[in-house]
């Protein structure tokens, strides 16, 4: 978001729609027009995904283009939720607000629908984070106060 | 053999270093342009001589946009071409590659590339880290560090090719025993370490301990090279580094959508988290060259991290996919008779300085016969990679002291 110059308020980039994850606004980075849809689905706890609607492939929230057809006409598609752990690691030295979370794992998600995310992965008590172990969404404000979607271990 | 195999030479270089605690703090300008005086000198030409002046990405205590102009400015050069190579840590090497198309073409005679890191001099290094290597909406607010981000690259490898732990150990105490050579390597006074020690050291980030990872080199190192044509090297300078052959790959800005990556190399037919740029670099220089990776003598690379040094001697050829590990195991890159490998001590014992082209250097001085740590014997062909962006982006050249037949 850009100051409006003399009132010191803030200006978001899509006309007047507050973007905001959680309680916070995400970071340096601001959500922008291509992820906006994103971030509000996060806020009705809704995971969405790019859909190409020329060639029906499924993406990053984060694409504009498609790169199976080079379209630009992508509108979101709302996901499973369900997926797969492709890869994971349990941090142990960290810095900032994440300190007193520690160990805590990130990863990559496989997603039902084949697109791979980034994200917070939640074990349980009785099954730890692994490679191929199944995986469900579920949305959770973490350390730096923003509501993010995260993915919680499947007991079965 | 490709038309810009040794069409080209190094014809000077300069390094400059500024350690921790040295009285005379130096900034990251002031570290690159000491270099690129250097690396002038050397190659005995004037300012008025540099047809083009390139850097690698600006150092980051140093942000200014453009860092190529401020670096221009202070040595007062009026190149035809000034760019910054911003390919992350593949960058440094990417600057002469493309210098050496520029002079082939002849619309100049010498390039100047210079580069280089002080941030451990000036700013908090674990703290800023993640957030230069991870997506500040959809990665960052997970909390991810620099060692996590490598560690599900590390997490995939084992997993795939049933690499143990020891294996990957074995390469840090490989490449320590080169530190304890190297006047300049941050873990010399540290002693020889044992695949024991890197096993109980403490947990980082699953499956990297502390001995797994590469220091911050402690302080700012600033390296530069002056290229030119052959036939111009050949006239001028009593002892030049041919450029063998080069490649360079690009894939992916954030690890979270390199999945998302397929239908062209190095994930052709399906998305893969392993197979790098490297191994498309390597494979364009290789045959840029007309050489096989038994031709190299010498290797560096930047993997800062064990497994990345196993992942990466596959992507360079010196053996199979998934062999990196059993390839260290049976000592094919023992301080003692193997590959000479990470002859600095490498990023994991010399320590890792962001981008540069000191491991060009090094390379440099082994055919020169004038390294500073281990002098490894009749170096005639070596190899240097220079990556970033977590596996991202990557570079690989070969340099030797006669042109390769």
């Amino acid at each position: 978001m850009s100051n409006e110059m003399g009132t010191g308020k803030a200006m978001d980039w899509s006309r007047g729609v507050v973007l905001r994850a959680g309680e916070k606004s995400l970071g340096l980075y601001q959500p922008s027009p291509e992820t906006t849809g994103y971030w509000q689905g996060v806020d009705r706890h809704e995971l969405l995904l790019k859909e190409c609607r020329d060639c029906a492939a499924l993406h990053h929230p984060r694409r504009i283009v498609c790169s199976e057809c080079q379209s630009t006409n992508l509108a979101w598609k709302r996901a499973s939720g369900e997926g797969v752990v492709y890869t994971f690691s349990e941090v142990h030295r960290t810095a900032g607000a994440f300190g007193v979370s520690v160990p805590y794992v990130v990863g990559i998600v496989r997603l039902a629908e084949g697109v791979h995310l980034f994200s917070r992965i939640i074990p349980t008590a009785t099954r730890k984070v692994a490679i191929d172990v199944p995986v469900s969404v579920d949305f959770r404000v973490l350390e730096e106060g923003y509501l993010l979607p995260v993915f919680v271990v499947r007991e079965n | 053999m490709h038309k810009l195999a040794n069409s080209c030479a190094i014809v000077g270089m300069g390094r400059t270093i500024c350690k921790k605690g040295d009285p005379d703090k130096k900034s990251p300008l002031q570290l690159i342009a000491e270099a690129a005086a250097i690396a002038m000198k050397e190659a005995g030409i004037k300012r008025s001589q540099v047809g083009a002046l390139f850097t690698a990405r600006t150092p980051r205590a140093y942000m200014t946009l453009q860092f190529n102009q401020s670096l221009l400015n202070e040595l007062k050069l009026a190149p035809m071409f000034s760019s910054e190579i911003t390919a992350h840590g593949a960058g440094a090497l990417g600057a002469i590659e493309l210098a050496v198309s520029l002079l082939d073409s002849g619309l100049i005679d010498y390039a100047l590339c210079a580069t280089g890191e002080a941030s451990p001099l000036w700013i908090e290094m674990v703290e800023g880290s993640a957030n230069w290597e991870a997506d500040l909406q959809f990665e960052a607010p997970y909390g991810p560090t620099t060692p996590s981000i490598y560690a599900l690259f590390a997490q995939r490898y084992m997993h795939e090719y049933g690499i143990p732990p020891e294996q990957m150990a074995k390469v840090a105490v490989e490449n320590r025993l080169w530190a304890l050579d190297h006047p300049h390597a941050a873990m010399r006074k540290k002693g020889p370490i044992t695949v024991d020690d890197v096993l109980s050291s403490k947990m980082i980030a699953s499956p990297l301990r502390l001995l797994d990872c590469a220091p911050w080199f402690p302080g700012g190192i600033a390296s530069a090279a002056v290229i030119t044509r052959a036939d111009v090297a050949r006239s001028t300078c009593e002892k030049p580094t041919y450029i063998a052959g080069f490649g360079q790959s690009s894939l992916h800005e954030w690890i979270g959508e390199r999945m998302g990556l397929t239908g062209i190399e190095p994930a052709m037919h399906a998305p893969n988290l392993l197979r790098t740029g490297a191994s498309v670099a390597a494979k364009q220089a290789y045959q840029m060259a007309g050489v096989s990776p038994k031709d190299v003598d010498i290797a560096e690379t930047s993997a800062p991290f064990t497994f990345a040094n196993l992942l990466m001697l596959e992507e360079f050829g010196f053996c199979g996919v998934g062999e990196g590990g059993s390839f260290v195991a049976s000592g094919g890159v023992d301080y003692n008779g193997g590959l000479p490998f990470n002859t600095t001590g490498g990023y994991l014992s010399f320590g890792q300085s962001g981008q540069g082209l000191y491991l060009l250097k090094e390379v440099v001085d082994q055919i020169h016969g004038r390294a500073e740590g281990r002098p490894v014997p009749n170096v005639k062909l070596g190899l240097v990679h220079g990556h970033g962006g977590p596996l991202a982006c990557h570079s690989v050249m070969l340099v030797s002291g006669e042109p390769v037949q």
